[in-house]
């Protein structure tokens, strides 16, 4: 989907766990979600610190759309 | 090490009023055994039923398959940490009921997987067709969790292995084989010119209905560590896991994997076979990145020259494969992975969800998604409406007249990664 929607023309940032695979199916840009079962949250956390968690993740996501990049790049 | 396994040859269950085993039949008395399951408060009900090979039977879901054993002589029991007392097997002897196994079925907590067809054309693709099996069907009490479910149906087939293994503590054995392993510096003043192999046995470890326990931990909260390869024959691993049954280890698969047996079986000939290191499968990219690490520098500490690595399950467990195969490659450690293959109904996709040129050497038990067709059996045991939501099935898996129409990862060992069953590929 990442590749199929980059193809149209439109940047795509791929959140996800498993960094590696997305690497592999060719994401160019990628930020590294907590775990495969939660992957924009964490259970071990109260809701207000995992709303912050996610919060952070998606303006690191919504940066990440606005950098120019030459090479699959990991966002870490 | 050195262990004996005295295997009695079982052909044929009877259910009675005696627990025995007398001239290759082994009796169950399933009052006595019932009994003892519903100790545990968690379970409602237990009920038995005995399918044979060739018969028409299905048995859907299968939570784990166990062959029934029993430490006669040397330290610590079977099933350590879990049913008997800590402490270190695999050495002196164990005595082995060859031929049958504990099936255990009822509502498997959410998902219901894994199907064993006793015949027709499934049961080609399950070794567990070939054995006379003494299904359990456990139903659990109102209201529990789902974790103490799934604990209450693992315990229960744990239990009653270990009942029926108990009935073989005082037989002859119909025949016995022995495994001996050497010490890493023995092994190496004995065997100086043989490759030094080691096996790389990755456990699913991933949360509920997807964890393998080791002496009872919990392997994802250990790191990577060394077995001596005849631990696993007296059930130092354990299955909890059955989730896209086919290419998932159950109990028996531990207990019997083809990967130690084979490489046992040529350790001092062609290999020297240095030991086994497991490792585990988590759902945090950072555990895939320390176990990998780990798994590679254990593989070095031993002076590997070679290394078999089996994985368990598919999709991200396959970037830990990578991960274990790429490092150990990187360390001038020859690596060949077992794995199978999800590669779409048609064959054409890619097989693994990860994949690296290092990985230049690779088994695969066969593609999951192939899809089958079962034919109506005469007598189903368990829950037949499972077919619709299993993995591998879809709504409508399950058709009127009684037969399946699903991939072939809906069956029980159908593409074990242990290389347990007969598919492969070229």
């Amino acid at each position: 989907m990442v590749k199929e929607i980059e193809r149209a023309g439109i940047p795509v940032v791929h959140i996800c766990t498993v960094t590696p695979i997305s690497l592999t199916v060719g994401a160019n840009r990628i930020v590294p979600a907590i775990a495969i079962p939660h992957p924009l949250g964490n259970p071990a956390l109260t809701h207000e610190e995992e709303f912050d968690l996610r919060y952070k993740m998606v303006e690191k996501a919504l940066k990440a759309l606005e950098t120019p990049v030459d090479d699959q790049t990991v966002f870490d | 090490m050195r262990l004996e396994l005295g295997e009695i040859h079982i052909s044929d269950i009877k259910l009675g009023d005696c627990s025995k085993v007398d001239s290759g039949t082994l009796y169950v008395n399933v009052e006595e055994l019932r009994a003892l399951l519903l100790e545990d408060e968690d379970l409602a009900s237990v009920e038995f039923d005995v399918v044979h090979p060739g018969e028409s039977v299905r048995v859907i879901p299968v939570k784990d398959v166990i062959e029934p054993r029993v430490k006669v002589e040397g330290p610590g029991g079977v099933f350590p940490g879990v049913i008997s007392k800590v402490g270190t097997v695999g050495s002196g002897k164990t005595h082995v009921l060859k031929g049958c196994a504990v099936v255990t079925t009822g509502k498997v907590v959410g998902f219901q997987e894994g199907i064993i067809d006793m015949t027709g054309p499934g049961a080609d693709y399950t070794p567990f067709s070939k054995l006379h099996n003494l299904v359990m069907i456990c139903e659990p009490k109102e209201g529990i969790k789902q974790h103490q479910h799934e604990h209450a149906i693992r315990m229960a087939g744990l239990k009653a292995a270990t009942y029926l293994g108990e009935l073989a503590r005082t037989l002859t054995p119909d025949e016995t084989k022995v495994y001996e392993t050497s010490g890493v510096m023995s092994g190496k003043e004995k065997y100086p010119d043989l490759p030094r192999v080691g096996y790389v046995l990755m456990l699913q470890s991933q949360g509920l209905l997807h964890d393998t326990y080791v002496y009872g931990v919990d392997m994802k909260r250990s790191m990577p560590t060394i077995l001596n390869p005849t631990e696993t024959m007296d059930g130092a691993i354990l299955s909890g896991n059955c989730v896209s049954a086919c290419d998932k280890n159950t109990t028996y698969h531990h207990l019997n994997n083809p990967v130690i047996h084979d490489l046992l079986e040529q350790h001092g000939k062609t290999i020297n076979f240095v030991g086994v290191i497991i490792t585990n499968e988590n759902v945090y990219l950072m555990d895939k990145e320390r176990s990998s690490d780990w798994s590679t520098k254990l593989a070095s500490f031993l002076e590997l020259d070679g290394a078999l690595v089996s994985q368990e399950g598919f999709g991200n467990p396959d970037t830990d494969l990578i991960m274990n195969c790429k490092k150990l490659e990187a360390a001038g450690i020859k690596t060949v992975i077992i794995t199978d293959e999800y590669a779409g109904q048609d064959g054409a996709s890619q097989s693994l969800a990860d994949a690296d040129p290092a990985a230049n050497a690779v088994v695969t038990g066969g593609n999951a998604n192939m899809v089958i067709h079962l034919p109506k059996m005469d007598k189903v045991i368990g829950h037949p409406e499972a077919a619709n939501i299993i993995a591998g099935g879809f709504d409508g898996s399950l058709e009127a007249d009684g037969s399946i129409t699903a991939e072939l990862q809906v069956i029980t060992g159908a593409t074990n990664e242990m290389g347990f069953n007969k598919l492969s590929a070229r």
